[in-house]
């Protein structure tokens, strides 16, 4: 059962026997937890979906698979070469021969060795190779393209095209691990519950996020303003549906309701909106008369005048565009669109326009009529809501929503690749046509091959890259939002982030900048598919959700082909009968197809009926089946039969109480259904329905909280988030994994206290922290505000203690000197002759680290800057070395010699070869280093209930606080911790641990367990009194430093603690020299450049609201840019310093000119006192007067320091402190012309 | 089994570039675990099953470290 559901009697035990026998004996059938490759199977089989083989059941289909369904919705491409001659039979505008190309089938391989490598014994690759050799996992595609000339299908004209290798998701139908038993994956090194659903793209594992799309084939009412604003007579008023083809690639038609009575029908084509009045499709899908659509839109509602009006003014605003018949409809359509969709020029207007109405409009139905039905029953509802007798429909409920599948993205990514491709033959083709260079022969196969082999059909890699990057290139858009970030790396940083990487759910990034909240909401709509308590918080809360534990997304096809005629036999009066009663009847629906009316009663009676047969498995009808019955009702939802049996949506297992069945419930019934939480909630004549257990609308992770229901909840919030950052156990395949940065707790151990989950999803095989003896006392103040003291004992004995592996990749393609193409690098790992191997004094130091093919030796320490490998550059015949660029001491974990190719050769022009043999030497290795990490003061430690806190004291065992028995506390914690945050659970739980402990149980701590009558306080208090301990959980204490008891008893018990992965060691950032920029010469930023951090403004403001000046000089200007100049006192400048040599005394030469001490002057005022001295010489010469004699008789006093240009003939100069980015921003200014004139008093 | 090892790899480059001694090393191959002796400038592919990946062996010196 997905749920888990067969809850067998539990047995409080901690399973150590048998965990410890399923590691040493992996199971050779199956797994020991079969529900880790339940929860992926929705990513699994929507891949595996695409291909004919997927093992799914057929449903209705044929079985074929997306990729052939995609194939048969891409057609054909045709292309004339223009040999006909006008008039006559060959084309009768001279188009000549038609040639129509099409792509008959592609296939994926699994990875497999080239067939030119001849080495090797294993022909497959499997995804550790992958892993390791930091590729990707990817399996050769094929496209068999077939092309006939005037209709004439030859069997020869055909050729197999190779497509590139596509990245190939694990343990789908086309893995080489697929359906391995754990026995056989731990010997392909893999983690025996390995799972899959993910892809590995150079060595990283990345998967496709679930992304929320509106609902398939259910139409939507909108009320959005903005649709006001699309044009003129526009309203805010529109009905939307999204029609998903059988290939799952999905069309957007919306119906706008437009003010004078009519309606669009809008949709996108290429990215590029259209909008076309409804009636012309109505008209041009069955040549529907006015008086047809009349009654088909009344439905003998004669009394309704609002109605009436509106489908007169629809039908009277049609008359303008003079087409009455549907081919006339179709022709102006096909004329209309002829330009844009690029289809054969032989075509007619009429052809065109039925072709665009099959591809564009209501494209999950086939037949003209049931589109006509629909279009209908569209019209109804937006006039519905126009009059407010029904209300809009929230688009932003899980009611109106289903999710994007991986495998379904993937198809529609690939088909829209192959038809790309296809385009671009017949472009190239065309091309050569009207070039009329090339020959252009189409009976000539090696012409046609040739243009097929020219054009690039290289999906595999357009396809890794979208895996890569997230990016989606995209001509059409694929009717989504976004055009990024479908991807993300799935880091296995600890085994609760990893699982959770494959439920989460993204709203989109389209919601994520929208200003409103209101799509972050959680609605009581979610309950039970949409986690309600794993969601971060900060910028993505409740965009990013994770599906709740037992919600499952339906990724078979259903066989419903029987269910509309079995309605019809139980009383559902037939689509096609007129006379139907538009008031008293409802529309009955089937995946977005009118498949009957029934009345109110009636309807009720069908929608209980077939839940019945479905949970009974009669009738065939299918338990995935989503039966949305809507009554009537006063301005509620639009009322209806609606019944749901594709792909895509969200359901889960809910108790049917009528017969005691299982029960699927989907998330457009649930809304209208009455599902107790737990049996005794049942109401008579009410519920119709009880969940199987009351923990089920949680995820996986809030599951695993322990007595969660104690909690206030923002704590659970907090845990989940910090569960995902828990030092953990990544993986037991540790050997194997080159990540770049790993995280492992050395002494994990099982929680005394775990949910009733915590063995059905493995917790234990990959443990996550530590039980720790935790006081709650307030204790030498070290655990003020959330520090808490470790009791140093205790992190001796090794509590906590963890590692940290690092990788380096060396690959000697990209070091300096290496040849880019060749096949013989001209790089070698190794020692050269330069360097001195022999032992004795003469010993190159490198020889202490390196071996003597170059590679470090295994279990080496290292600290910064100490070489990690050498190699020999050819060229200049000298060794070089890389170095180790950590900063913290690592020692040599594992080196990985990889053997690869990365230049793309070409064998033939028709093959891409990944040249990915793995033929040359070495040139690239893969060094993984281990770094130690004993818990230090600083590093992050959290209990499971949102209590985290900073180790601020290893406080020495001697002065710990002791209990009556002698025990002493592994941790100290503050009381001030609880009171506000209310996280009674943590207190339930050092109670719960502390009895467990003592009898040896593993306790039960699965939410909603407990009630006020049965109080888990008195359970725990009791089991603690039989264990000798007080009944609350508190005993006396003697202090460690005086050996007095305390005044009061001391809550002490056993709490698991997480360690975090955020320490000091990665985070403090000090300084008090180092690197300066070298522009404004102050401290640079960045804790990787050994740089500071900002003091800005708002500290600035704090220290002068303190008065505390010397600090501010000390920070702003000692600490930062502190620089002296000189200053010119006469005028003021900072950058018009020059100097004499009078080292040599006076100069001798002419005049004694002014100068500082040192010889320093300012230049700007010598060379004013010089000019002065000029023209006074000159007039002394030429005995005039100097025009700027001062006036006789007339005398001003000025102090002299106001007088500029005073005696000093620019010697005056000073020295003064200033920053140094003013010196700068004065030379700028001075660039920009601009003088800066300094005081100095 | 064709062994493309490459004897002569000296591709014009610098005329007078003797290279170092061949070093033979012993590693180990991340599929199967065989022993393979593979000199310096060969492929590295295991000699039994013709795997890319070879991990180095621990060093037979001895590594010390100060506890603390």
């Amino acid at each position: 059962m997905p749920d888990g559901s067969q809850k067998s009697k539990r047995q409080p035990t901690f399973n150590t026997i048998q965990r410890e026998e399923s590691f040493k004996n992996p199971p050779k059938t199956g797994s020991t937890y079969p529900i880790l490759n339940e929860f992926v199977t929705p990513h699994i089989e929507s891949f595996n979906a695409l291909f004919d083989d997927s093992g799914l059941p057929k449903g209705d289909g044929d079985g074929r698979g997306l990729l052939s369904l995609g194939l048969k919705d891409l057609g054909e491409r045709v292309v004339f070469d223009g040999s006909g001659e006008l008039g006559t039979e060959s084309g009768q505008r001279g188009w000549g021969n038609r040639l129509s190309i099409w792509i008959e089938e592609v296939s994926i391989a699994p990875p497999r060795v080239p067939d030119r490598d001849t080495w090797s014994t294993e022909r497959k690759i499997f995804p550790t190779e992958a892993r390791e050799r930091l590729t990707s996992y990817r399996g050769r595609m094929q496209a068999k393209v077939c092309w006939s000339i005037n209709g004439n299908i030859h069997p020869d004209q055909f050729v197999m095209r190779d497509c590139g290798l596509v990245p190939i998701m694990v343990r789908s139908v086309r893995c080489n691990i697929r359906s391995l038993p754990s026995a056989e994956l731990v010997r392909r090194h893999e983690e025996p519950e390995e799972f899959g659903g993910y892809f590995i793209i150079n060595g990283n594992e990345r998967l496709i996020r679930y992304l929320i799309l509106p609902r398939r084939n259910h139409v939507t009412s909108l009320l959005r303003p903005s649709f006001a604003n699309r044009g003129p007579s526009y309203t805010q008023y529109a009905v939307q549906i999204r029609c998903v083809r059988p290939d799952q690639s999905s069309v957007t038609n919306t119906l706008h309701y437009l003010s004078n009575g009519s309606a669009m029908l809008r949709f996108s084509w290429r990215k590029q909106e259209y909008v076309i009045p409804i009636m012309l499709i109505l008209k041009a899908l069955i040549g529907a008369s006015d008086k047809e659509i009349f009654d088909n839109v009344m439905m003998q509602d004669y009394e309704n005048t609002f109605l009436t009006d509106r489908v007169e003014l629809l039908l009277r605003s049609f008359k303008m565009y003079s087409l009455y018949t549907g081919d006339q409809c179709l022709e102006y359509l096909g004329d209309k669109f002829r330009v844009v969709l690029g289809m054969p020029e032989d075509w007619t207007n009429q052809a065109l326009g039925a072709w665009l109405i099959q591809k564009m409009v209501l494209v999950h139905l086939k037949s003209a009529r049931d589109k006509f039905r629909m279009l209908v029953f569209m019209l109804r509802k937006l006039y519905s809501v126009v009059s407010s007798s029904c209300c809009a429909d929230n688009p932003d409920s899980p009611q109106h929503q289903e999710v994007l599948l991986p495998g379904y993205l993937y198809g529609m990514i690939i088909k829209e690749r192959l038809e790309e491709a296809l385009s671009q033959v017949r472009n190239q083709i065309a091309t050569d046509v009207r070039k009329e260079e090339a020959p252009v022969d189409f009976l000539d196969k090696r012409y046609i091959m040739k243009v097929i082999n020219k054009v690039n059909w290289d999906i595999g890699s357009k396809m890794s890259n979208f895996l890569a990057t997230g990016n989606l290139v995209s001509p059409s858009g694929l009717d989504l939002q976004q055009a990024s970030g479908f991807t993300i790396v799935a880091e296995k940083l600890n085994w609760m982030r990893y699982i959770s990487h494959f439920r989460c759910i993204h709203r989109g990034a389209f919601f994520a900048e929208l200003k409103t909240t209101t799509v972050r909401k959680l609605l009581p709509e979610a309950w039970g598919f949409l986690c309600p308590v794993h969601t971060p918080d900060g910028a993505p809360c409740g965009l990013l959700n994770h599906l709740s534990r037992t919600c499952r997304i339906i990724t078979t096809p259903l066989s419903v082909a029987e269910i509309p005629a079995l309605l019809a036999a139980h009383g559902m009066t037939q689509a096609f009968s007129s006379s139907i009663d538009g008031r008293k009847n409802l529309c009955v629906q089937l995946d977005g197809r009118v498949i009957g009316w029934a009345r109110q009663l009636v309807a009720h009676q069908l929608a209980t009926n077939l839940r019945i047969w479905k949970t009974e498995g009669r009738h065939k009808v299918p338990l995935d089946l989503e039966i949305g019955f809507v009554p009537e009702s006063k301005g509620g939802q639009y009322p209806g039969l609606f019944l749901f049996s594709t792909r895509a949506r969200m359901m889960r297992p809910v108790k049917f109480i009528a017969n005691g069945k299982d029960d699927q419930v989907g998330s457009f019934e649930q809304v209208y259904m009455n599902i107790a939480i737990k049996p005794d909630e049942v109401e008579l004549g009410v519920s119709t329905h009880v969940e199987h257990a009351p923990t089920n609308f949680l995820s996986i992770l809030a599951n695993l909280t322990p007595f969660s229901d104690f909690n206030q909840s923002p704590r659970n919030i907090y845990q989940c988030q910090m569960g995902k950052q828990t030092m953990g156990t990544p993986s037991t395949a540790l050997q194997h994994r080159t990540d770049n940065k790993l995280y492992r707790l050395q002494t994990g151990q099982t929680p005394v206290v775990r949910p009733h989950l915590h063995n059905t999803y493995a917790m234990d095989s990959f443990p996550n922290g530590t039980n720790a003896i935790v006081a709650v006392i307030s204790y030498t103040g070290y655990d003020m505000e959330d520090a808490m003291i470790l009791n140093k004992s205790a992190h001796e004995r090794g509590f906590g203690y963890g590692t940290v592996y690092k990788s380096q990749i060396i690959d000697l393609k990209e070091m300096r000197g290496a040849t880019k193409s060749s096949a013989s690098p001209t790089l070698h790992f190794g020692l050269g002759h330069d360097v001195r191997t022999a032992e004795g004094n003469e010993q190159h130091t490198c020889c202490q680290f390196l071996d003597k093919d170059g590679l470090p030796f295994i279990g080496t320490k290292l600290d910064s800057g100490d070489p990690i490998a050498a190699y020999i550059d050819e060229t200049t015949g000298r060794t070089r070395f890389v170095k180790y660029k950590g900063d913290e001491q690592g020692i040599v974990h594992e080196i990985r010699m990889l053997g690869m190719v990365f230049a793309l050769i070409r064998v033939a022009a028709d093959e891409i070869q990944g040249g990915d043999t793995g033929d040359t030497e070495l040139q690239k290795l893969h060094i993984t280093f281990r770094i130690t990490r004993s818990p230090v003061i600083g590093d992050k430690f959290s209990s499971r209930h949102g209590q985290k806190g900073v180790c601020s004291q290893k406080w020495p065992t001697v002065d710990m606080p002791f209990s009556e028995s002698g025990m002493q506390p592994d941790v100290i914690i503050n009381p001030h911790a609880f009171p506000s945050r209310m996280t009674i659970g943590m207190l339930v739980e050092s109670m719960a641990g502390k009895a467990g402990a003592m009898h040896g149980l593993a306790q039960d701590a699965t939410p909603f367990q407990f009630s006020e009558e049965d109080r888990a306080i008195d359970y725990f208090g009791e089991q603690l009194l039989a264990a000798g301990y007080n009944y609350y959980g508190n005993e006396p204490m003697y202090s460690g430093i005086t050996g007095q008891e305390f005044a009061a008893d001391i809550y002490i018990g056993v709490v698991y603690y997480q360690r975090l992965r955020h320490m000091v060691l990665d985070k403090f950032q000090v300084r008090t020299t180092g690197p300066v920029d070298p522009v404004t010469r102050q401290p640079v930023k960045g804790r990787k450049r050994a740089g500071g951090i900002r003091f800005g403004e708002m500290e600035r403001d704090a220290l002068i609201a303190h008065g505390t000046s010397f600090l501010l000089q000390d920070r702003l200007m000692n600490c930062s840019d502190y620089s002296t100049t000189w200053v010119c006192r006469t005028c003021g400048s900072l950058i018009s310093l020059g100097y004499d040599d009078i080292s040599l005394g006076e100069s001798s030469t002419g005049t004694i000119k002014a100068t500082g001490p040192g010889g320093e002057y300012c230049r700007v005022c010598r060379a004013v006192a010089e000019e002065d001295d000029e023209r006074a010489r000159q007039a002394l010469t030429t005995g005039q007067n100097p025009d700027r004699s001062p006036l006789p008789g007339v005398m001003v006093a000025i102090p002299s320091s106001n007088v500029l240009r005073s005696s000093s003939k620019g010697g005056d100069l000073d020295v003064v402190a200033v920053p140094y980015v003013f010196r700068y921003l004065c030379a700028e200014l001075a660039a920009m012309g601009i003088a800066v004139s300094l005081e100095v008093r | 089994m064709n062994q493309p090892g490459q004897q002569t790899t000296n591709a014009g480059g610098g005329g007078s570039f003797i290279p170092p001694p061949r070093q033979d090393m012993e590693y180990i191959c991340a599929d199967c675990g065989a022993k393979n002796e593979i000199k310096s400038r060969e492929p590295i592919r295991c000699r039994e099953c013709g795997h890319r990946i070879m991990y180095k062996k621990r060093t037979k010196r001895m590594v010390q470290f100060e506890a603390r």
